[in-house]
């Protein structure tokens, strides 16, 4: 190997070293200065998304894409009105539910005070299923503070965790690798999150689950964290896979209701 | 030809993964990472990996996998693991 090619190498290294180096300071820095960093990128990836929205609704606003368009629309909007009739449906049920149980639960959606807040990121760019909302600690949220949506803001979608000033972000209930207990038919299971608003959990094969049944969680204030979307069992299997997801388009949404925390 | 568009590709892939890391689904900025990898010595892979962590990552994560910075760890563990590869292939 000639001793040029051997430099070259050397100072390839040299550089990927000091990468690193930076990159591990600028990581360590964020975490001692509580989210300095954090807070440009999120400030400028805020800026980046809501220009890109600009120009996407430009282009698709501009007729150019007209018919492909008003099929995807119609589309979509009949594809919403299924998942407001499912919203409707669990919502029936949860209220039987609660009816059943000796109408000791206190009814929750109406009593609440909160916000409603814009989503201000994509919902679909985060691998760790988090997004940002334009509220933050002076609009009084807090760390934990509880995110919903759906009719009648009755869908705990996720939770706070990390409050800026005008802005936060929220981890979802369904989060990649995030489990969480709820409650269906009767029975608590643990619900691992798939990302993107899904979730899966095995149940008995002795427990009887339907698709559109609602699964409620004592996490959330038992409020509704999804609807099963379907069942999968096997014969052999002492238990049934239970596919659930949140009853609501996140990709969708445009606003949530954040219920901070008392 | 191919060299100069291969050279090019660099600050191009950059951008794409920087702005997928706001816009695009977590897989097309970790695939920039990737590609980057395969044919540079780039500084811009961990930079990436770390912009997605900045700007995604929840602090106080539910479970170990969910704190973790994988992106950042992911772009470090590609611009260095395939650097014995690109220095047997490559030349610039």
């Amino acid at each position: 190997m000639s001793s040029y090619l051997r430099s070259d190498r050397r100072k390839a290294r040299r550089r990927l070293l000091i990468a690193t180096v930076i990159v591990v300071a600028l990581f360590a820095l964020d975490i001692l200065s509580g989210g300095f960093f954090r807070g440009i990128a999120r400030t400028a990836s805020m800026i980046v998304w809501s220009a890109g929205s600009r120009i996407e609704s430009a282009v698709f606003g501009s007729g150019y894409f007209s018919s492909r368009r008003s099929l995807q629309t119609e589309n979509d909007a009949l594809k919403q009105k299924i998942i407001e009739f499912e919203v409707e449906t669990a919502e029936i049920e949860t209220l039987k539910n609660e009816n059943a149980e000796l109408r000791e639960v206190v009814h929750l959606a109406e009593s609440t005070g909160g916000i409603t807040a814009p989503i201000v990121s994509s919902v679909r760019s985060s691998p760790y299923g988090t997004f940002m909302v334009g509220a933050g600690t002076a609009e009084g949220i807090s760390a934990g503070s509880m995110v919903m949506a759906g009719g009648g803001r009755s869908f705990v979608i996720g939770r706070i965790t990390e409050a800026g000033e005008h802005s936060s972000l929220v981890k979802e209930v369904f989060a990649p690798g995030v489990s969480a207990e709820g409650e269906l038919r009767g029975a608590v299971l643990l619900f691992e999150g798939q990302g993107g608003g899904n979730a899966r959990a095995k149940a008995p094969r002795t427990l009887s689950v339907a698709e559109g049944d609602s699964v409620t969680s004592a996490l959330f204030g038992g409020r509704l964290i999804g609807v099963v979307g379907a069942v999968s069992s096997d014969s052999g299997s002492a238990y049934q896979s239970v596919y659930v997801r949140t009853p609501v388009n996140l990709s969708k949404l445009q606003f949530v209701y954040v219920v901070p925390n008392r | 030809m191919l060299y100069r568009i291969a050279n090019n590709a660099r600050p191009l892939l950059a951008a794409l993964g920087f702005l997928g890391a706001v816009l695009l689904p977590p897989w097309v900025p970790l695939l920039v990472m990737v590609l980057l990898a395969f044919r540079f010595a780039a500084w811009e892979i961990p930079a990436i990996g770390l912009f997605v962590d900045l700007i995604w990552l929840a602090p106080s994560g539910e479970g170990l996998l969910a704190s973790l910075p994988l992106f950042t760890l992911a772009g470090l563990a590609l611009m260095w693991g395939l650097e014995p590869l690109r220095s047997e292939f490559l030349t610039r």
